[in-house]
C-alpha cells in the first residue's frame, strides 16, 4: 500500500524551516535511492571492507580536530602511521597544551582483529550465531563529501536496536581512512566528533622515526588479542549472560595486576568489562566523560564481593543491563 | 490534541498521501499545514508508525523524531562539495564573504549541541553514596583549582536535572575564559559520576582516577576493534601516573 516515496517520514515531520523546494528535491532523491538499494548495499560493504583493511598498510600523517560533549574547546591532534618490515607503527600527538603522545607499534600487517573481521563481514568462519553488520545497523550513504581536501563518502550508521549509538563516518575514497566521524546518542545529541584537516600519504618516515617522543607519553599495547580469529571464544572466569546482539568476545587480559578485563566488539562499537575483588565499599553508579561511559556495579560470587565496571561508547541502558547480567564461573 | 480538531479535508489528504494518491496541490497544502499544526504532524507520525509496524520495519522508524533531529544536525553541518560553476560567477567574492559571515553562526549552533552551555574541560565528576566523605576531597580539589567557587555551584545546579550524563555541562562557569582556552590535563581528568541513589553528579577523586584508568585500558580494545586506528586515544587523558 505504500510506495518508496514515504519510507522516510523524517522529511515530513521535519521542523518548521524546510521549504517546499527542499521537499521536492528530497522526494526525487528518495525514490531513486530505493531503486538503487542493492547497489548501495554493495557500496556500503565495499566501504567498510576498505575502512577495515587498507589503512593498516599505509604510511600517512594527518592532523585532525576533536571535540566532545563535555568540553566545548576544540582540541587538535596529529596522527602518524607507518609500516616498516611488515610491522605497523603509530603515534598520536596532542597539538594543544603540554606535549603528550601515545605510541603504538608491533602489530603485523595482515593481522586482522576481530573488529576488522566483523567490519569486513567475515563472520562465516566465526559461527552462525552472530548477526551481520547490516542486521545491526541501517547503513545509508549520504553522498560524496570533501574533507581535508580529499574526496570521500559520507556513511550514516543508524542502529536497528537501542543498544548502541549512531555514527556518521566520512570515509576517504582512496584509502578507506575515516576522515570525519560523529558519534550520536539516542536523543540525537552528538557525543563526540573529529575531522581531519589535512592528510599526507607520503610522509618522511625516516625523519619521523628520529623525532623524539614527547616526555609525557604512553606506549599502547598493539597486541591485545588474537590475529585473524577463526572461531568465537568465551571468557574464562566470568560469563556475560547478556550482551546486545552482534557483540562478540574479542579477548581477555589482566590489567593493573589484579583486574580481569573482557573485551567485546560489534565491528563499530566496543565495550569492555572489568571485574576485581573488592576491598571496601563499592561505589555504584554511572560515570562518564565525552562519549565514554562507565557503569559501576557490585557482584557477590561465592561469598566474595566483586567490583564490576562496564566501560564503552554505549548507551547507559546497555551498560547497566550488561553489568546486571554477569555471573562468576 | 486529537484528530477531531483537524479539518476533514486535511485528514483526507493525509490519508491520500499515505497511499501515494495525493495530488500536487494537496501535497503543498499539507506541507504548509504540517509546519503550523503539531496535531497534524503527530497524526502523520502515527500513520507512519502504524504502517511501519505492518511492514515489520518498526525498530528503525519508531523514533521519527530522533531521525529528524539527526537529519537536522547533519544538515546544519557545513558540507563542502564541488560547486560546478557557481564559484566562477562575478559575484563569487561576495558569495564567499557571505559564507564567512554565516559560518560562525552555524558553528555556534552546532557547538551548542555538542557542548551545551559551559563546562570545565572534560569534567570527571564523581558521586558516591557516602556523601560526607566527598566533602573534604571536593575542598581539596577546589584549592588546586583557580576557579573554586563554581564547584559548589555545579552541584546545586545539577541537582534538579534528570540523572544523566550531560548534567555537569550546565555549570555557570564562563566557557571562553576558563575552559575554552585551558587545557591543563589535571582539569581534563575529571569525569562525571552520578551515583545510583543520587540525582546530582559529584566529584570523587578515587572514582575519577579509577575510571580514567579503565578508560585507558578500554581504549586499547576500542582502537583495535572499532576500525578507526589510534583515534579513540583522543578520549584518554594522559597524565603522569602517581
Amino acid at each position: 500500500m505504500l510506495t518508496p516515496l514515504f519510507i522516510r517520514p523524517v522529511l515530513f515531520v521535519f521542523p518548521l524551516l524546510v521549504s517546499l523546494n527542499l521537499h521536492a528535491q528530497d522526494v526525487v532523491v528518495t525514490s531513486s535511492q530505493a531503486q538503487s538499494n542493492i547497489t548501495q548495499s554493495q557500496e556500503v560493504t565495499k566501504l567498510l571492507q576498505k575502512m577495515a583493511s587498507i589503512p593498516h598498510t599505509l604510511n600517512y600523517q594527518g592532523s585532525f580536530t576533536y571535540q566532545h560533549k563535555d568540553n566545548p574547546s576544540l582540541q587538535s591532534f596529529r596522527v602518524i602511521h607507518w609500516v616498516q618490515d611488515g610491522i605497523e607503527h603509530e603515534r598520536l600527538q596532542h597539538l594543544n597544551g603540554p606535549e603528550r603522545e601515545f605510541l603504538r607499534s608491533g602489530k603485523a600487517i595482515g593481522c586482522a582483529s576481530l573488529g576488522d573481521q566483523l567490519l569486513q563481514g567475515k563472520i562465516g568462519q566465526l559461527g552462525a550465531n552472530l548477526a551481520r553488520m547490516d542486521q545491526l545497523y541501517k547503513f545509508e550513504i549520504r553522498g560524496p563529501e570533501r574533507v581535508a581536501g580529499r574526496e570521500a563518502t559520507a556513511l550514516l550508521a543508524l542502529p536497528l536496536d537501542t543498544y548502541r549509538h549512531s555514527s556518521l563516518l566520512t570515509i576517504d575514497n582512496e584509502t578507506g581512512l575515516v576522515l570525519k566521524s560523529w558519534l550520536v546518542d539516542e536523543s540525537a545529541r552528538p557525543l563526540e566528533r573529529y575531522q581531519f584537516i589535512d592528510l599526507d600519504l607520503s610522509p618522511d618516515v625516516d625523519s619521523i622515526r628520529q623525532q623524539p617522543a614527547a616526555k609525557l607519553q604512553r606506549s599502547a599495547t598493539a597486541q591485545i588479542s588474537e590475529c585473524n580469529p577463526s572461531d568465537l571464544k568465551q571468557s574464562e572466569h566470568w560469563r556475560l549472560a547478556w550482551v546486545p546482539p552482534g557483540f562478540a568476545f574479542a579477548g581477555q587480559r589482566q590489567v593493573r595486576d589484579h583486574i580481569d578485563m573482557m573485551m567485546y566488539t560489534d565491528g563499530l562499537t566496543t565495550f569492555s568489562v572489568f571485574v576485581e575483588l573488592a576491598t571496601g565499599a563499592i561505589p555504584e553508579g554511572v560515570a562518564s566523560r565525552g562519549a565514554t561511559l562507565a557503569v559501576m556495579d557490585s557482584l557477590v560470587h561465592q561469598g566474595k564481593s566483586y567490583r564490576i565496571t562496564v566501560v564503552g561508547e554505549i548507551p547507559v541502558v546497555t551498560a547497566q543491563k550488561i553489568a546486571q547480567n554477569i555471573n562468576g564461573l | 490534541m486529537t484528530e477531531q480538531i483537524q479539518p476533514p479535508v486535511l485528514a483526507e489528504s493525509l490519508s491520500a498521501l499515505m497511499d501515494n494518491q495525493a495530488s500536487e496541490l494537496e501535497i503543498q497544502r499539507l506541507l504548509k499545514a504540517l509546519d503550523a499544526s503539531p496535531e497534524l504532524k503527530s497524526t502523520w507520525s502515527r500513520y507512519q508508525i502504524a504502517s511501519a509496524g505492518l511492514k515489520g520495519e518498526l525498530p528503525v522508524i519508531a523514533s521519527s523524531d530522533f531521525a529528524s533531529r539527526i537529519s537536522a544536525a547533519i544538515d546544519a553541518e557545513e558540507t563542502y562539495t564541488l560547486k560546478p560553476q557557481a564559484a566562477l560567477q562575478p559575484e563569487a567574492n561576495q558569495a564567499d564573504s557571505g559564507n564567512v559571515v554565516v559560518m560562525p553562526l552555524r558553528w555556534w549552533q552546532q557547538a551548542g549541541r555538542v557542548a551545551v552551555a559551559a563546562s570545565v574541560a572534560g569534567a570527571l565528576i564523581v558521586g558516591v553514596q557516602q556523601y560526607q566523605t566527598v566533602a573534604p576531597q571536593t575542598a581539596e580539589f577546589a584549592v588546586n583549582n583557580a576557579v573554586s567557587a563554581p564547584v559548589a555551584a555545579t552541584e546545586t545546579k545539577a541537582a534538579n536535572l534528570p540523572s544523566g550524563i550531560n548534567a555537569p555541562a550546565l555549570s555557570a562557569r564562563t566557557v571562553a575564559v576558563q575552559s575554552g582556552y585551558e587545557s591543563r590535563p589535571q582539569e581534563n581528568r575529571r569525569v562525571m559520576f552520578v551515583p545510583r541513589q543520587e540525582a546530582a553528579p559529584i566529584y570523587n577523586e578515587d572514582v575519577s582516577t579509577y575510571v580514567n584508568q579503565l578508560i585507558q585500558e578500554h581504549t586499547d580494545n576500542a582502537s583495535i576493534n572499532s576500525g578507526q586506528g589510534m583515534l579513540p586515544y583522543t578520549r584518554v587523558i594522559l597524565v603522569e601516573e602517581e
